[in-house]
């Protein structure tokens, strides 16, 4: 009996356990703020993000997990959220642009875009990340100096499932 | 050329300072909220369901998110979850269930999350993040 046990304590197998590590990509829209926009001041009735007039351009990333689940719709301001007290009209302007992307086929999105008022709509028909600068300008009524404080505004990034 | 030590460390340290980054840009702040076609449950009240989601926050100067439903033409839908605009901490995962009775289900088509900005004291733009599921969808 003692060899017997002894032989199959030999043979014995060491005992081995799975676990299992499970996972599934779903259709997922992450936004991302890679940059906050800041206004320069370039005269003093215009405040401006677009670097030549010493601002900065806001940029936007956004990545999608699954190609054409997604449209991306950017909004550039049309009013401050919040500034000193202004008594004359505001012109605006603004537009976005793909700047850099992560699969050469997203250049196409820059030419396909949609505006529709201050909104650009892009398809994303392509998984990956695209980033988004956004320029917006404002310019004081009759070329008036804006009062002196701060101003705020907010564009707007929408990832809508198609 | 002969390649020195020199020579060969020099791609190294510019793929360490490349990963860094990359890793500094991934970590820039974001909005997630899946999934983005939901799945209708019934709810535990008689004529309402209900729809599970998920939001993730890593927008570090973000802390409110607000809830809305809408329709196909963007109409706001009534619909009633624990808090319409909830308290999300940088890096938190929150769940969170949003109850619609039955008789607007069908017209319940667009179910979003918008980030709250806060006033600041520098002029600058500010980015609000929102991200929409469709009921009308087909689950993922």
């Amino acid at each position: 009996m003692k060899y017997l046990i002894a032989t199959l304590s030999l043979v014995a197998l060491p005992a081995f356990a799975t676990v299992n590590i499970t996972g599934s990509v779903e259709a997922k829209c992450v936004i991302q703020t890679d940059k906050a926009g800041v206004y320069g001041n370039p005269i003093a009735s215009k405040l401006s993000t677009t670097p030549a007039d010493g601002g900065i351009l806001p940029v936007i990333r956004i990545d999608v997990s699954i190609a054409d689940a997604y449209t991306a719709n950017i909004t550039h301001p049309t009013s401050f959220s919040s500034s000193p007290t202004l008594t004359d009209t505001l012109v605006w302007t603004g537009s976005t642009t793909l700047t850099k992307m992560s699969a050469s086929g997203m250049s196409a999105y820059n030419g396909a875009k949609a505006v529709v008022g201050s909104t650009s709509k892009f398809n994303l028909t392509l998984a990956g990340s695209a980033w988004f600068s956004t320029a917006s300008s404002a310019v004081y009524g009759s070329a008036k100096p804006f009062p002196g404080g701060t101003y705020t505004a907010v564009v707007q990034a929408t990832c809508i499932a198609k | 050329m002969a390649l020195t030590p020199q020579l060969y460390r020099l791609p190294v340290l510019l793929s360490r300072i490349i990963t860094i980054g990359t890793l500094v840009t991934f970590g820039a702040s974001a909005h997630e909220m899946t999934p983005a076609y939901p799945e209708v449950k019934m709810s535990h009240v008689k004529n309402v369901v209900k729809v599970e989601m998920s939001l993730f926050n890593s927008r570090e100067e973000i802390q409110y998110y607000q809830v809305d439903l809408f329709d196909l033409n963007w109409m706001p839908i009534p619909f009633s979850t624990p808090y319409k605009i909830m308290k999300v901490d940088y890096k938190e995962h929150k769940s969170f269930d949003v109850y619609i009775r039955k008789r607007d289900l069908p017209e319940a088509v667009f179910l979003c999350t918008t980030s709250k900005v806060r006033k600041t004291n520098v002029s600058r733009t500010l980015v609000s993040s929102t991200i929409c599921s469709r009921l009308d969808g087909e689950p993922a």
